[in-house]
This record gives structure tokens, C-alpha cells and sequence, in this order.
């Protein structure tokens, strides 16, 4: 089970599994973003490649108008898979 | 040993990740093995999916823990030999703006696993994953 939310602040929050499968969901929030934000991932158990590339997209878009999107709360598997695909140089994690 | 044969769907991910994970508890797999297969697995999947020559329209997965060794193969009926562990290819010599996500999924794979193969024998591509369990 996947879910993408925007809390009060702004947070955007991610949980459960981000698979292939859930890319048109996350897709529906995030191509609307046009802001810098904080993404919080201290719910989100898994992400594979497919969810690597829309947060890529996000950001390169965001980057086109000096804004970016932030990365927290990663659990250690799930950081690893950003070190490997070397996106710790494109994004700040924290 | 589990095998299961699924749809050649990326809608059979879920009960793709309900076969790795029902093979993750019988074989007591950690946290960090299960991990590692569930992704790999998702990215070949997935890539049979889109890129898959085969003529059938589904695909096998086999599970098989032998002591501290697991190894999952992906087999698909196929006329010809195609190896989807080589679809794409990573760029990471690329400015950021321009860099694109094909080929990713594929290195982070090679990154976790301890090895991987593809082969093809009497009609079948064969992608072999194997991961070497730390307890």
C-alpha cells in the first residue's frame, strides 16, 4: 500500500511502497508542485527506480526555476538505494 | 523451492512482492535480503514487461534458498534471445538536468545483488539473481 499527502505545513508525505505501480499516484501530486518542499519519508517502507524517476523529473523541473524539493527522514535501506543511483549528489537529504 | 507463474502485467506486481515476501518468511530471509530481492525482481519484471520479446504472456518465478545462498530466476518463452538485464544503460557522466532514469533500476540491481546472469536455454531467457544472506 502506497499513499502521497500534503500535511498543514506543506510536508509532502510518503508511506507504505513505492513501486512501479504507483507511479501514476505520486504523479497526480507531484507534477502540481511548484514550490520548494520537503519531502518526508519516515513512513515509506521501499522505493525502487520507478519512483527514483519522478522524484528526478520533479526535481529537474523545479531546479529550472531555482526551486527544489528536500529529502528527510530516509530509513537506512532506502538511503542506500539513493547513494547506489548516486541521487544524494542531485538532492538534499537529511 | 517456490515457483509461481504470473502475468505479463505490470498489475501483477503485487502478487509478484506476495511471492517474494511468503518466500521471505518460510526461509526467515532479513530485512535487508528481502529488500534487495523485492527491488531486483521489480526491475527485471518490470523491464520483461516493457521490453520482453517473449511470445507467452506471462512470466516464471522461481525461489530457492540453499544454505546462506537465495536465488530467484525469471524465466519467459522466447523465439529469440534477448537479455532485458541489458535494455538500457545507466548515464551518470551527464549533467543533472539531462540526466534520465532508464538503465537505473538495472544498476542499482547489480549494486545489491551478489550476482546476476542471464542465459537462454531450449526456448527460455533466463535472468538469474543471487544474494548471499548476511545471517
Amino acid at each position: 500500500m502506497f499513499s502521497i499527502s500534503v500535511n498543514d505545513k506543506g510536508t509532502i508525505v510518503l508511506s507504505g511502497r513505492f513501486d512501479a505501480a504507483q507511479v501514476d499516484t505520486a504523479r497526480e501530486i507531484l507534477s502540481s508542485l511548484d514550490a520548494s518542499a520537503v519531502v518526508d519519508f519516515r513512513d515509506l517502507d521501499y522505493i525502487s527506480s520507478a519512483g527514483l524517476g519522478i522524484l528526478l523529473a520533479t526535481q529537474q523541473r523545479l531546479k529550472k526555476g531555482g526551486k527544489a524539493i528536500k529529502l528527510v527522514n530516509m530509513n537506512r535501506m532506502v538511503r542506500d538505494v539513493f547513494r547506489i543511483a548516486r541521487f544524494d549528489l542531485i538532492f538534499e537529504i537529511e | 523451492m517456490m515457483r509461481q507463474q504470473f502475468d505479463k502485467d505490470i498489475r501483477s506486481l503485487d502478487a509478484v512482492f506476495g511471492f517474494l515476501r511468503r518466500f521471505a518468511a518460510e526461509e526467515r530471509l532479513d530485512q535487508r535480503a528481502s529488500y534487495v530481492l523485492d527491488l531486483a525482481v521489480e526491475e527485471f519484471f518490470t523491464n520483461i514487461v516493457k521490453y520482453g520479446r517473449g511470445t507467452g504472456n506471462d512470466v516464471h518465478l522461481e525461489a530457492i534458498r540453499s544454505g546462506r545462498t537465495v536465488t530467484v530466476r525469471l524465466e519467459e518463452q522466447t523465439p529469440v534471445p534477448f537479455d532485458v538485464t541489458r535494455a538500457t544503460q545507466t548515464q551518470f557522466d551527464v549533467p543533472f538536468e539531462e540526466r534520465k532514469p532508464g538503465g537505473l533500476g538495472i544498476h542499482i540491481a547489480r549494486e545489491m545483488l551478489d550476482g546476476l546472469t542471464y542465459d537462454y536455454v531450449d526456448g527460455t531467457s533466463r535472468i538469474t539473481l543471487t544474494k548471499h544472506l548476511e545471517t
